[in-house]
């Protein structure tokens, strides 16, 4: 099933495009990273899949429905993670009551029981991580069948931000909901999230499976003088080396006819750098829209 | 959303509503101690315009009225601007400042909803805090009516009593909204705010005459007109023939030799004389019976000028979001 579906998505601010013809489809039950540079477009991506924008051009549809229409379904964590700071904890978790209907208090207030939190203090007063915490209990008290959040991890040290994804993760386990953040921490992402998107230049460039994704590139290593030759027959996301030895970074993982070059797996990091260096190739077919069905 | 609206400006709400009393207290105690005044030390058929009265109808303005009327003199423009920059300009500046705007539009409630629920509440205690310091004032003002007469339609007076401080209110609160949606910075959205409120007051002041045709009445002088309330607008002279002219004649009563042409008393003999000579004087003025309809008038324009705001408020909200 589809979570979030956008088709010829386009935003744009005055005369600038933040976003342009974008149709991607993410599946649901995932926690899918939303990666690229700044400026890229995720912010604009995200919010209009949490409705606070309208769309320039084409839909976004969340679980068959617009956006607009879905408020219930969806939750919102925006950059910074914005409460009300003169709001003590407390009254935090009304304005979550008194706003959504399908609002558990019980589970929010215990959830910030277990934390340590107490419901009198004043948000302006909680630490940044306790501040984290409060924002992920309002945005999952909601029951969102859809969480989307905009740089959760960016203001949060270590320890923070290992407790945020515990949260997290343990909130997807119980309850089956999607996950849809935005980072630009690629290195933290493998091993919490199972989908990725990377968003750039206002364009969607690769939407796919994590592992099938990773698994799907390979760096080759070989002789400088026969790479142009190599290249011309691979899909090549991006070429290194020194001197006679040159390197391949090539989504194909087909036997090489040539021994003098090797293949090693790339990491998750590599791959999505590699794309972000070459932004033209947007172009190429992208490895997601193969495996969605 | 009631107890939402109710949470994030109660700060508003309760200031309000200790300054409120704290007028009304002021407004109850000068108008016992005048009315005790009254009793106790005017001789009898006094206050009133009889000439034995002057001295007790001065005594009354001085230490009872103008002390207090000092005070709300300045509320028109002051009150308009302190609503529209603490009411209306943080509705939604504030939220944009500081990005919870995020927050609050991404709850099950639309941001129309939101928007318009919190217009109508705060909107709705804007007004009735109007109305109710309109009902205090005039509750106080007949306390002096003997001494001072109907000053029903003197500009100040006019801004305070009556449905117009209610259209003002809500007028100034729905401006700030609008400022605030257009400058997302409170401290900006509110300089703007009483900036524009400072300009419409005197605008509106300004166009008062002429809500309505003036009544024109023919006379020998304005001072009985002036004196039962009547809101002159202009003045000007008919020739014995009946013709009306701007200036009285140049030529008709020389002043007299020794009288220098430009003081009060050469004035006063060349109009005495131009009466003499058949000459009359044309009054254009708007009687006190007038108030009720230049109250809706003037809350007519203000409500529309509101409601035009609104509007924009509502549709700027919703187009641009974040």
């Amino acid at each position: 099933m589809t979570a979030l579906r956008t088709e010829g998505l386009g935003r744009r601010y005055r005369r600038t495009w933040a976003l342009r013809d974008c149709s991607v489809a993410l599946p649901s039950g995932r926690v899918i990273a939303l990666v690229g540079p700044n400026g890229a477009g995720k912010s604009t991506l995200l919010h209009l899949a949490a409705g606070l924008l309208a769309p320039t051009t084409g839909t976004i549809r969340a679980f068959g429905r617009p956006v607009r229409e879905s408020l219930e379904r969806i939750a919102f964590m925006a950059q910074g993670k914005p409460l009300y700071s003169g709001f003590r904890v407390a009254e935090m978790l009304a304005f979550g009551r008194r706003l959504n209907p399908r609002w558990d208090d019980a589970a929010a207030r215990g959830r910030l029981a277990e934390l340590g939190i107490p419901f009198d203090r004043r948000i302006g007063r909680l630490s940044g991580g306790q501040r984290t915490q409060v924002a992920l209990t309002v945005a999952l008290a909601k029951r969102p069948d859809l969480l989307v959040m905009d740089e959760p991890l960016a203001d949060l040290d270590p320890l923070a931000r290992q407790d945020m994804m515990r949260g997290l993760m343990a909130a997807v386990a119980e309850t089956g909901l999607t996950v849809l953040l935005s980072s630009h921490m690629v290195s933290e992402l493998d091993g919490t999230c199972d989908w990725l998107t990377v968003v750039n230049k206002g364009r969607v460039q690769v939407s796919g499976d994590i592992d099938e994704l990773v698994a799907g590139h390979r760096l080759l290593t070989g002789p400088a003088e026969n790479a142009d030759a190599l290249a011309a027959r691979l899909p090549v996301i991006s070429r290194g080396g020194t001197g006679r030895q040159a390197t391949l970074l090539v989504r194909d993982t087909a036997p090489l006819p040539d021994p003098r070059w090797t293949g090693r797996p790339v990491s998750l990091e590599e791959t999505v750098l590699a794309y972000l260096r070459a932004p033209d190739l947007a172009a190429l077919p992208r490895p997601a829209l193969t495996s969605l069905g | 959303m009631l107890w939402l609206t109710w949470r994030q400006h109660r700060a508003q709400i309760l200031v309000t509503g200790a300054l409120l009393f704290v007028l009304g207290l002021l407004l109850l105690v000068s108008g016992l101690r005048a009315s005790s005044y009254i009793t106790e030390q005017a001789p009898p058929g006094c206050p009133g315009p009889a000439a034995a009265c002057s001295a007790v109808n001065s005594a009354i303005y001085d230490d009872y009225y103008y002390p207090v009327f000092m005070v709300f003199g300045l509320l028109p423009i002051l009150g308009s601007a302190l609503i529209g920059a603490f009411w209306g300009a943080p509705l939604l500046a504030a939220e944009f400042e500081r990005g919870t705007n995020a927050l609050a539009w991404t709850q099950s409630v639309s941001t129309g909803r939101w928007l318009v629920t919190k217009l109508c509440l705060l909107g709705g205690v804007v007004v009735v805090a109007a109305l109710i310091l309109s009902a205090m004032i005039g509750a106080w003002l007949p306390v002096f009516r003997d001494v001072i007469g109907d000053k029903s339609l003197e500009p100040g007076t006019f801004t305070l009593i009556g449905v117009v401080p209610a259209a003002w209110w809500l007028y100034a609160f729905v401006l700030g909204a609008a400022a605030g949606t257009l400058f997302r910075r409170t401290l900006a959205a509110m300089a703007v705010t009483v900036a524009l409120v400072a300009l419409t007051v005197p605008a509106v002041f300004f166009s008062r005459d002429s809500y309505a045709e003036p009544v024109r009445a023919v006379t020998t002088g304005s001072t009985a007109i002036y004196q039962s309330g009547g809101a002159l607008v202009r003045e000007a002279w008919l020739t014995p023939s009946g013709q009306e002219i701007a200036a009285p004649p140049a030529g008709e009563c020389p002043s007299p030799a020794g009288v220098d042409v430009r003081s009060e008393r050469a004035q006063l003999l060349k109009d005495e004389c131009l009466l003499d000579e058949g000459y009359r004087k044309a009054v254009y003025y708007h009687p006190t019976s007038r108030f009720w309809r230049f109250q809706w008038t003037e809350s007519g324009i203000l409500l529309a000028a509101a409601l035009v705001l609104g509007g924009l408020t509502v549709t700027r909200t919703l187009h641009r979001r974040n």
